[in-house]
């Protein structure tokens, strides 16, 4: 097994990091990450968290903790490290490293650690998911090729997400330049795009269909169009086919907490009927009665999952899918999270926002399809006096602004008779029928 | 009111809503990215205008391009108006 730098020293060092106005070559990265373990030796074999300062530096400490240290955390800002003994990187001056909590070192030092990376995901409550990877998991699906090495990505997502990590390695290991382009409004970022002669971009189809909007998409030469981070519908993947005729363009299935991807090119949405149960693939594949996707990694996923994985070892994804015309189709999650262009919202969380309103008696958040985005949040909900319909609005709106992010603010407020609940006494996520008042 | 107007409403409602100001005034060429609204806003407008209306053209024409000026967008809605 060899580590993120190991594989980085075999290949040709041709990639060039653009960020901030400024650019670095992947070699000077590398320079830097043995000079980052030459002078933290207390670091070998220790849980760090990364922390996000820029592309540079992010893709350096990545290079340089792969294979040295135990584990290490790819933390979004604002987001809290799981409980435990960590030392945040980049060090702040002040920081002590406490020595006594070290795991016994390694005889031979220079060995090759296998390294955990962990990733977060959003979880029902709001509170962050942590999952276990590894660099060969990660990065079981990244190529190179001398078409590869001349490519020049756009990263477009954040680092330290799953899907921005995949372009990130992806650009690293095929040896290609890679030009961080996330956090940009479409017509600033379709300029960026065109400045830096960017050839392959992997976005969600949400924020595809933004920069078609800009209607200055065909003035880039793209080689390279991949989707991912929401469902591709037919329309989106037959507009850049059309647009990018020569392009190749792929879909692709990613789950956060398995850590699989599945790759689609055939330009077609869902992917091949044919898949399910064919044991070539790096995962196996299988519906459940309940049309939940499983999944069976060749590679060990993470121990938080055994509650999802039955006894031959599939895990259930908890998205929906169906089968039609010989292709296996996403319909969603399972869970009732909703995806509003690639962001996750839990209804849970809207609903205990919205029930801080003291007027309301019940509410339930739920998804209405957008051709635009995906899905958008929608809330019903019950209120104790009718007559104060729009004041209790206003109320409850600015309270979703004050505690939510904008893409969890639920864009419609239906006042409703009743919600309708299961025997349980659970909120009936299945009839989202609105029995309006107004 | 005519289908014109009954966009800029609901636009003017998205805004609101979303705590995002219009440009002053909306012209047939401008860019709908450079009107005000982000992309979170078109799919509230569209969802919006679905309630207005009764219908979602992008939902239900084939529509090859996305509008991206004013007129482009109402063209479209237009078009799927004509065909109810």
């Amino acid at each position: 097994m060899q580590s993120l730098e190991q594989q980085l020293n075999n290949l040709p060092k041709t990639g060039v990091m653009i960020y901030e106005g400024e650019s670095c070559a992947v070699s000077e990265l590398l320079k830097k990450a043995g000079e980052i373990r030459q002078q933290n030796p207390q670091l070998r074999q220790r849980d760090i968290a990364i922390g996000y300062t820029n592309l540079a530096e992010f893709v350096t400490a990545l290079i340089a903790f792969d294979g040295w240290c135990s584990a290490i955390y790819l933390c979004p800002p604002k987001v809290p490290t799981p409980q435990k003994e960590l030392i945040k990187w980049p060090l702040s001056a002040d920081v002590v490293v406490d020595n006594s909590i070290r795991k016994p070192l390694d005889p031979i030092s220079s060995d090759v650690l296998q390294t955990t990376w962990y990733m977060a995901t959003s979880g029902t409550t709001g509170q962050p998911k942590w999952f276990a990877h590894s660099f060969s998991s990660l990065s079981i699906s990244t190529k190179h090729s001398q078409k590869l090495q001349a490519l020049c990505w756009a990263l477009l997502y954040q680092p330290f997400r799953f899907a921005g990590l995949q372009v990130v390695l992806q650009a690293l290991l095929s040896c290609a330049d890679l030009v961080d382009a996330a956090d940009y409004e479409p017509l600033a970022l379709m300029a960026r795009l065109k400045h830096h002669k960017v050839t392959a971009i992997s976005a969600t189809p949400s924020l595809w269909r933004q920069l078609l909007m800009t209607g200055q998409l065909a003035e880039t030469n793209l080689k390279h169009i991949t989707l991912g981070g929401e469902i591709a519908d037919q329309s989106v993947l037959a507009k850049l086919s059309r647009l990018f005729p020569k392009a190749k363009l792929r879909h692709i299935y990613a789950s956060t907490e398995t850590g699989v991807g599945l790759v689609v090119s055939d330009g077609l949405a869902g992917f091949p009927a044919q898949w399910l149960g064919d044991s070539s693939l790096p995962v196996v594949l299988k519906v459940s009665d309940k049309q939940h996707l499983l999944v069976k990694p060749s590679f060990h996923v993470c121990h938080s999952l055994t509650a999802q994985t039955d006894k031959q070892g599939y895990v259930d994804t908890q998205d929906t899918v169906e089968i039609k015309d010989n292709r296996v189709l996403f319909m969603g999650r399972s869970t009732g999270t909703i995806n509003v262009g690639g962001n996750k919202v839990h209804p849970e969380k809207v609903e205990q926002v919205l029930l801080q309103c003291p007027d309301i008696n019940q509410a339930k958040v739920y998804a209405k399809k957008s051709a635009l985005m995906g899905a958008l949040v929608v809330a019903d909900i019950t209120i104790i006096d009718n007559d104060d319909q729009q004041q209790v609005k206003q109320q409850v709106l600015k309270i979703c602004k004050n505690q939510l992010q904008r893409f969890e603010i639920p864009t419609k407020i239906n006042v409703v008779n009743d919600i309708a609940h299961d025997p349980s006494g659970k909120i009936n996520r299945k009839s989202n029928g609105k029995q309006q008042h107004d | 009111m005519n289908l014109e107007q009954q966009i800029k409403q609901a636009m003017q409602q998205v805004a609101e809503l979303s705590d995002c100001t219009l440009v002053e005034p909306i012209e047939p060429n401008t860019l709908l990215l450079e009107c005000g609204l982000d992309s979170l806003g078109y799919a509230m407008l569209v969802a919006q205008l679905e309630e207005d209306l009764g219908f979602d053209p992008f939902t239900e024409l084939e529509i090859d391009i996305y509008p991206s000026t004013f007129t482009e967008f109402l063209a479209i809605y237009q078009q799927c108006a004509n065909n109810q």
